[in-house]
């Protein structure tokens, strides 16, 4: 435990070497977050800024911030450390190490995460705030119960990131899991409009996966629009699924390796 | 006349270089499909979340889903196009941190051109006919008034948004030679500028307008163009002749961005890195 | 006798940025951050004949390749002048990338997906040659380098050794005047760096091209370099052959001593100048500096020690040299 919890110290510590990274990260998302909101804005517009869909336009606008805001945080691309060690053909002694591989990565990813919800999250919703009238949580809970959710979102996409990677024990090129990915996700997980906006056919398929429990449970607890429990629980569901999914396909991606002989 | 030469020659060989890669490419089939089926599909999402956008409201700052396809189609074309000559520029950065950027300062060619086949690709086809789909069902379904300068003026569009594109593309490339770090802001004009030039203009705050209008002229490649399309009134008040500028809009843009990629070799040849 | 390469005064200094220790350092490393200037290469100054091999040596780190960045017109030195088959390469890097071959053993410069024929053609028109001198080069570097049984393979595909040949082939379609290279040996195997060597010095003797090489390995040296140039911290601290460098740098010596019976030794030889190595039986052997003693010095000091028989002296190995150079 105490390996774990010093790779997420000196994980979290290595984000603020990164100057120029940050500030640039906050201002592509604060570019994205104006874009998107005002897009929202111009479309309720034409409904006399109605309620649409059962969300009102603050609430989406909300939405639209909090999403960029934890876009660093839950980190959703750019990650393929497995895939490279897997072509390299280090994982085979990585996996021999005395630590567990898994834990080893997600403790190094959640203090990246934290770092990064301090350093890219509150100055991006700090930026959105000043532009835009964004809504507070919907109580004291409802926040405590974001944050929490938060953490967990982070765990459920770090166990999607992990999949993704292992594909590349079966794939040579990951540019096409990326991209396929990328578009699953932006798709599914609320990330360019709340899920309520699109079909209903879509809506169904999107709540049996995992993508919404990264973006939409967030949003909706800090909303006040689902019972807090209701949503870390959906949360602690997929993080057990996706983790036995994920120790399962890492042994069979390690049989194949034993079978090739490395 | 010894440098009109030497750019002739150059872009000759620079085009030899693009097609006997791509033809290499094409060899490892599976691969070289699966790419450009995956960038066909990664931008889909957006498309689909606009459809359905337009399922619950009625309209877009005035405009109809058509009219709003139109400019996506007009946005993804010459994004892509640009994309795809840009390819090799934008790995610039990682050659730097590779190192191997410097070959392309021992050899008599352009630089740029050197680093514009330095990494050649078909990937971003995908994206490109997912464009000209778009662009096609715009053209079709858009109530537009079809006339001689209508058509004659699309190509010119698609010509300069694609320049515009490539040279936006290359200011990543230029940041790079200062700072590896925050390239991640040029971001916010390429891929936010192509997004918002898929959306009319006159829905954005004021800010971002002049942005994405004077600073970099992507509301004079897409939005412009498409009020003329359209015969729309512009209701941001610019005279009519702002449908036409994109030609030299384009070219400025060119030149200046000519000008820093200049400066970024100056810089890399007093540093090295 | 021409000059082909010339460096006066050439210098390059860098503004490196410094890292903070710690999380208050890291912290700090948001809002401000701290510099220093690194000279790499301090006011260098060489002259290198057409037709010359010259061995260009030092540890990592030393502004070996700097020094060769601010000849190719890679970089543009902070002072000091060079000229390069007549050009200033920094200002003129066009017009000298004609006249020059680069050589980087580790980074290709071929292109990585196509075939080395098609990486050789495109090549032939990067630098405009014309058909019948390509024709004419391209025959003689397949035949020496004997590329013909790689030569439709793409490049990704091909051993470290037959990538080094078809990389050292690419260097030479245009008739170079000067041919820089780095490391050209480096990871090959001994048939291969012996092929390479001969193919260098047959292009110098017959072609009369200038080379200026970079390498770790002594076997180069001593194969292509009558002259070479150590370059240390940024100075050159050598320029001439290897003889020369050894009475330079390594200053002491070694005598082997057999006596008639094995001598009892006492801690005077030290306080002599005398440095004892071992001792079996009758045979003594003692280092000594070259600057401080002479042999018949040495010698004398040691019949105190009883009579004797036969003697020796040793020179240090040039190879023992070249380690002490690059672990420095």
């Amino acid at each position: 435990m105490r390996l774990y919890l010093e790779l997420a110290r000196t994980s979290f510590q290595q984000q603020f070497a990164y100057r120029a990274a940050t500030l640039a990260g906050l201002f592509t998302n604060s570019i994205f977050g104006v874009m998107i909101a005002s897009i929202f804005i111009a479309f309720y517009r034409s409904q006399g800024n109605d309620t649409v869909a059962s969300w009102t336009p603050d609430q989406t606008v909300t939405l639209i911030w909090i999403n960029q805001s934890l876009l660093m945080t839950v980190f959703i691309w750019g990650w393929w450390e497995v895939t490279r060690s897997i072509q390299s053909g280090a994982i085979v002694s990585e996996l021999l190490k005395p630590f567990d591989y898994f834990s080893y990565w997600l403790s190094r990813d959640l203090g990246r995460a934290v770092a990064h919800f301090l350093l890219r999250g509150i100055p991006t919703f700090t930026v959105g705030a000043i532009f835009f009238d964004l809504l507070r949580p919907a109580g004291v809970a409802a926040a405590f119960g974001f944050l929490g959710s938060v953490t967990l979102a982070v765990m459920i996409s770090f166990c999607l990131r992990f999949l993704s990677n292992l594909a590349g024990f079966w794939v040579l090129d990951h540019r096409g899991v990326s991209m396929m990915y990328v578009a699953i996700f932006n798709f599914f997980s609320g990330m360019l409009a709340p899920l309520d906006f699109l079909p209903d056919t879509v809506q169904t398929i999107a709540r049996f996966l995992p993508f919404q429990a990264v973006l939409m449970v967030p949003n909706e607890i800090y909303l006040g629009r689902m019972p807090i429990w209701q949503g870390l629980g959906v949360q602690a569901i997929w993080i057990v699924l996706l983790t036995l999914l994920v120790k399962r396909i890492l042994r069979a991606g390690e049989q194949k390796l034993v079978v090739q002989g490395g | 006349m010894d440098k009109v030469a030497d750019f002739r020659n150059d872009l000759a060989v620079a085009l030899r270089i693009a097609l006997l890669r791509i033809r290499g490419q094409m060899q490892y089939r599976a691969s070289f499909w699966m790419q450009i089926v995956g960038n066909f599909f990664v931008n889909i999402a957006e498309v689909l979340v606009t459809w359905s956008l337009f399922q619950h409201f009625d309209n877009l700052g005035g405009w109809s889903l058509e009219e709003v396809i139109l400019l996506h189609g007009l946005a993804m074309v010459t994004f892509s196009l640009g994309d795809t000559l840009s390819n090799g520029v934008q790995s610039v950065p990682q050659m730097i941190r590779e190192g191997t950027f410097d070959r392309n300062l021992v050899r008599p060619m352009s630089v740029y051109l050197q680093s514009v086949v330095s990494e050649v690709s078909a990937r971003h086809f995908g994206h490109l006919t997912q464009g000209v789909l778009l662009l096609g069902i715009g053209l079709a379904t858009a109530p537009i008034e079809w006339s001689v300068g209508r058509i004659a003026y699309l190509p010119v569009i698609i010509l300069s948004g694609t320049a515009f594109f490539t040279a936006l593309f290359t200011v990543e490339a230029i940041f790079a030679f200062w700072t590896v770090n925050g390239v991640e802001a040029v971001n916010a004009f390429t891929y936010g500028g192509s997004d918002l030039g898929q959306y009319p203009l006159h829905i954005f705050r004021r800010g971002l307008r002049l942005i994405f209008l004077w600073l970099v002229p992507i509301g004079f490649m897409t939005y412009y163009p498409a009020l003329y399309l359209l015969d729309r009134a512009d209701p941001l008040g610019l005279p009519r002749a702002a449908s036409f500028v994109a030609p030299l809009a384009a070219l400025l843009f060119c030149l200046v961005i000519r000008f820093g990629w200049r400066a970024a070799l100056r810089r890399y040849t007093s540093t090295g890195s | 006798m021409t000059t082909q390469i010339q460096a006066r005064d050439l210098s390059k200094r860098f503004e490196r940025h410094t890292r903070r220790a710690g999380m208050v350092g890291a912290m700090r490393g948001l809002f401000d951050r701290a510099s220093e200037t690194v000279t790499a290469v301090d006011a260098v100054s060489f002259d290198v004949a057409r037709g010359e091999i010259v061995g260009y040596i030092g540890p990592n780190g030393a502004g070996k390749s700097t020094t060769i960045k601010m000849l190719t017109g890679v970089l543009t030195p902070s002072s000091g002048e060079a000229t390069v088959a007549g050009f200033t390469p920094w200002s003129e890097r066009r017009k000298l990338a004609q006249q020059i071959g680069v050589v980087f053993g580790q980074r290709t410069q071929l292109w990585w997906d196509l075939p080395l024929i098609e990486s050789l053609e495109l090549l032939q028109h990067v630098y405009r040659v014309p058909e019948q001198r390509f024709r004419e080069n391209f025959t003689m570097a397949a035949e020496l380098l004997e590329l013909g049984s790689f030569l439709n393979t793409p490049v990704r595909q091909l051993s470290l050794g037959q990538r080094m040949r078809g990389d050292l082939a690419a260097a030479l379609l245009h008739d170079p005047q000067v041919l820089y290279l780095d490391e050209p040996t480096i990871g090959l195997d001994l048939v291969a760096k012996t092929n390479i060597r001969e193919f260098l010095a047959h292009l110098n003797r017959e072609a009369g091209v200038t080379i200026l090489l970079t390498t770790h390995d002594l076997a180069d040296i001593e194969r292509l370099c009558k002259r070479i140039i150590v370059i240390d911290h940024g100075h050159i601290v050598h320029d001439g052959d290897l003889a020369r460098l050894r009475d330079k740098i390594a200053t002491e010596r070694t005598m082997t001593v057999d006596f008639d019976d094995p001598p009892t030794l006492d801690d005077q030889l030290e306080t002599r100048g005398m440095r004892l190595l071992d001792q079996t039986g009758q045979r003594v052997r003692v280092a000594f500096e070259r600057s401080r003693l002479t042999a018949p010095d040495v010698l004398t000091a040691l019949t105190e020690y009883g009579s004797i028989r036969d003697m020796s002296i040793e020179e240090p190995s040039i190879e023992s040299i070249i380690q002490h150079i690059y672990k420095a």
